[in-house]
């Protein structure tokens, strides 16, 4: 009987773990995750991921060819696996659904910045779909300007922590959105 | 046909070539436009009886769309209903003021048993207290429409949010469970059955660009690195169990059979994890799970479905670093062979399962017909570039490999003739098929406010009854299409294909055999980076002028002589 007690206690627990945990609840988890990221993620390989043909054409304009920055985007595949390895098993720290989106500073283009490393359920609360680079939000620019922490909750279920990637030398150079919601979608973004 | 009665600008006829042809192949369906005008508002009903047996007919209503940017009704969606058809007008569900006649679009099937000759029936309209009956003759020719289609029309989706989406009342009624409910997978598998019955298949990506897998696209699964198993296959079994073993398509005219294909949900992160990738784990997840894939379905006896390996993701939409999407970098070829690679690992040589490997090439087509020869083995190519390379058909088939266009859809403004083009085009090109990129999404409110149509052939049948979706006039004239090219395909064994494809050519757009393969332009060599989609547009003008040639008689034509052809063939 104790055993089957524990057992339905766990199935109760992961239920409310996957499916509805509390704003409160998700914002403390991935503030830990978000803490652990600063230290973990390597900014200077963050910096060698885009190439820079991809951003000569960033914001190239062509009347006739809308997606001339989009098809000319492209990345140097090794630290961009490193990064992203590292961000997938930051997301692992929690036992519930969590991406850890890279997001970087365009270079050469003031006020613009860039997600450039997303994960598995495709999570987020300032991507919009397609972008490949946008204005610098408000809460993103207090993060690479403050060197702190900055929870997001914008998005009514949502909640993101964003925090700092630094280099070797000690300049943020990035940050990372750790992110989930407090309902899970199965179906949300598979497309 | 407009809620006036006025043949729509688009879809006029040049010249008295818009004679009906009531004659049909058998295996084949015979389709007719029924106009019900009224002098005045009010009640009136609509009969078809045929005085001999041995035909089918359905009988649907047209649906007048309201589009904002023309601010014209077009007719596109088709409501199934039963004879007689008792209502008034103005319709009263499609609200249309002064509306004073009903288009119907009615299906005539002949089935291959049908005896050849003349069947005779009627149509009645009854209003106002008089009643008009037309007469129809039908000659069923005794030349019957092969079973294997021409050319195989692909209609594409992604995931099934969707279908929530379009179906709020059976949404509604499956609560939180509703995607693991029969009504959702009765859903699915109804729409595989439309597009089987109009001589197509239908596909739905099961994973997203991050790699999400959807739950009924997948087996579960378990463990991690040497360990990762499949847990349970309940769900992927309930989805496709039915579809691979055919019953999910028993009592179409067409025939209960397994869809010849089917997606796999593999992607960079799964059934291995991406944290693994190019370490050994990676490897092992992948090997262990795709192995136990081929044996579930070699136990079960899927083996008449091709399993098609296939990577949606693009670097652009930043969850991988490589695209396997229309690949525009070379250095991205590295990928699809480790993925052979892997593939021959996990798949026992000689297995009857058939898995290919399907890419979906534009920018670089020609470079990975050569880099990937014996990796890829499924082709599906951007419709433009293709005619940049003439031989690439006929060569990637001879050694086997399957060979599809991709495009879009026409959308309801353009003539009705527009989507015979994808078809058509592809049979002179001699490839296998076609893939309309999306078919299932109808806009925010295509019934009252329509955006036009161009990534939709089936709607949601919902408010109209229908636990399901209801056909397009698209679809059917496409449906007819691709039969007519069928039988006429099955009449080259004795008059020589390119024959055929010549002077189909000619009836179809005025166009020569040769114009379907301009000269290859200098851009056609030059590496993918230095193209542009203005460089791209400017060098396949010759592609798209053949497109723009087509007009509402454009098939009408060609269709008389199939038929004068099958009716002399012997």
């Amino acid at each position: 009987m104790k055993r089957i007690l524990v057992f339905l206690f766990c199935s109760a627990a992961l239920c409310l773990s996957q499916e509805s945990r509390t704003g409160a609840d998700l914002g403390r988890d991935l503030d830990e995750i978000a803490r652990v990221a600063t230290a973990m993620v390597d900014g200077d390989a963050c910096r060698r991921i885009v190439t820079k043909r991809a951003l000569e054409f960033m914001d190239k304009k062509d009347s006739g060819d809308p997606w001339i920055g989009a098809d000319n985007f492209d990345v140097h595949h090794e630290p961009y696996i490193q990064v992203k390895k590292t961000l997938m098993r930051l997301a692992k720290l929690a036992p519930f659904p969590v991406d850890v989106n890279l997001w970087m500073p365009v270079e050469g283009m003031e006020g613009r910045i860039q997600v450039l490393i997303r994960n598995k359920h495709e999570m987020s609360q300032f991507w919009r779909w397609g972008a490949l680079q946008q204005e610098l939000f408000p809460p993103m620019k207090t993060v690479l300007e403050e060197a702190r922490r900055v929870t997001v909750t914008e998005k009514p279920g949502w909640v993101s922590v964003l925090a700092p990637v630094h280099d070797s030398l000690g300049d943020v150079v990035g940050l990372v959105e750790v992110v989930s919601r407090t309902e899970w979608d199965a179906q949300k973004n598979v497309k | 046909m407009d809620p006036g009665g006025a043949i729509l600008e688009a879809d006029r006829i040049p010249g008295d070539a818009g004679r009906v042809l009531t004659r049909g192949a058998r295996g084949g369906y015979v389709s007719l436009r029924l106009v019900a005008r009224l002098a005045r508002p009010g009640p009136y009903s609509l009969d078809v009886q045929w005085s001999d047996a041995g035909l089918e007919s359905d009988l649907f209503r047209e649906w007048f769309h309201w589009t904002e940017p023309e601010k014209r009704y077009y007719p596109d969606a088709l409501i199934p209903v039963k004879t007689p058809y008792r209502s008034e007008l103005p319709e009263p569900d499609n609200r249309i003021p002064k509306q004073s006649a009903q288009s119907f679009w009615m299906d005539v099937w002949i089935p291959a048993t049908a005896r050849p000759g003349m069947y005779r029936g009627a149509v009645r309209l009854e209003a106002d207290g008089a009643t008009v009956t037309r007469p129809i003759e039908l000659t069923a020719l005794p030349a019957v429409v092969p079973g294997q289609e021409a050319v195989t029309m692909d209609h594409n989706s992604y995931g099934s949010s969707w279908i929530g989406g379009l179906y709020p009342a059976a949404r509604a009624r499956g609560g939180e469970r509703f995607f693991e409910s029969d009504e959702f997978f009765s859903l699915i598998h109804s729409y595989h059955r439309l597009f089987h019955e109009h001589g197509g298949v239908f596909h739905q990506l099961g994973y997203g660009h991050g790699g999400k897998v959807g739950l009924e696209y997948a087996p579960e699964l378990a463990g991690t690195g040497r360990n990762k198993r499949v847990k349970s296959w309940r769900l992927y079994d309930r989805h496709y169990g039915p579809l691979l073993d055919g019953s999910a398509l028993a009592g179409t005219r067409r025939g209960a059979r397994p869809v010849p294909f089917v997606y796999l949900p593999i992607n960079p992160e799964w059934p291995a994890s991406f944290l693994w990738w190019g370490e050994p784990g990676y490897e092992a997840e992948f090997v262990n799970v795709v192995g136990e894939m081929e044996r579930h379905f070699r136990e079960k006896g899927w083996t008449q479905t091709v399993f098609e390996v296939f990577f949606n993701h693009k670097k652009r939409y930043k969850a991988f670093p490589w695209d396997g999407d229309e690949s525009r970098f070379p250095e991205d070829n590295k990928y699809f062979h480790e993925y052979a690679r892997l593939l021959k690992k996990a798949v026992p040589a000689g297995s009857p399962v058939n898995f290919r490997f399907r890419s979906d090439s534009s920018w670089m087509m020609e470079r990975q017909f050569q880099e990937l020869a014996g990796v890829v083995d499924f082709w599906v190519l951007g419709s433009s570039m293709v005619s940049w390379y003439k031989d690439a058909p006929r060569m990637l088939k001879q050694r086997g490999d399957i060979v599809w266009i991709y495009g879009g859809t026409p959308s309801v403004q353009a003539s009705a003739a527009a989507v015979t083009f994808a078809p058509f085009q592809c049979w002179m090109w001699d490839a296998d098929g076609y893939v309309r990129w999306l078919t299932t999404s109808p806009g925010e409110d295509p019934w009252f406010r329509f955006e036009g149509g161009d990534t939709v052939m089936a709607y949601p049948g919902e408010r109209f009854g229908v636990e399901g979706p209801i056909p397009s006039i698209r679809l059917k004239v496409q449906r007819n299409a691709v039969q007519d090219l069928t039988l006429l395909e099955s009449l080259g064994k004795s008059r020589g294909i390119e024959e055929l494809r010549a002077e189909a050519s000619r009836r179809y757009n005025g166009a020569a055999a040769e114009d379907w393969w301009p000269p290859r332009p200098e851009i056609a060599g030059m590496p993918a980076q230095e193209m542009t989609n203005t460089t791209i547009g400017e060098n396949t003008t010759a592609v798209k002028r053949l497109e723009e040639t087509v007009n509402a008689g454009s098939w009408v034509e060609l269709r008389k002589w199939i038929l004068t052809l099958a009716a002399e063939a012997r």
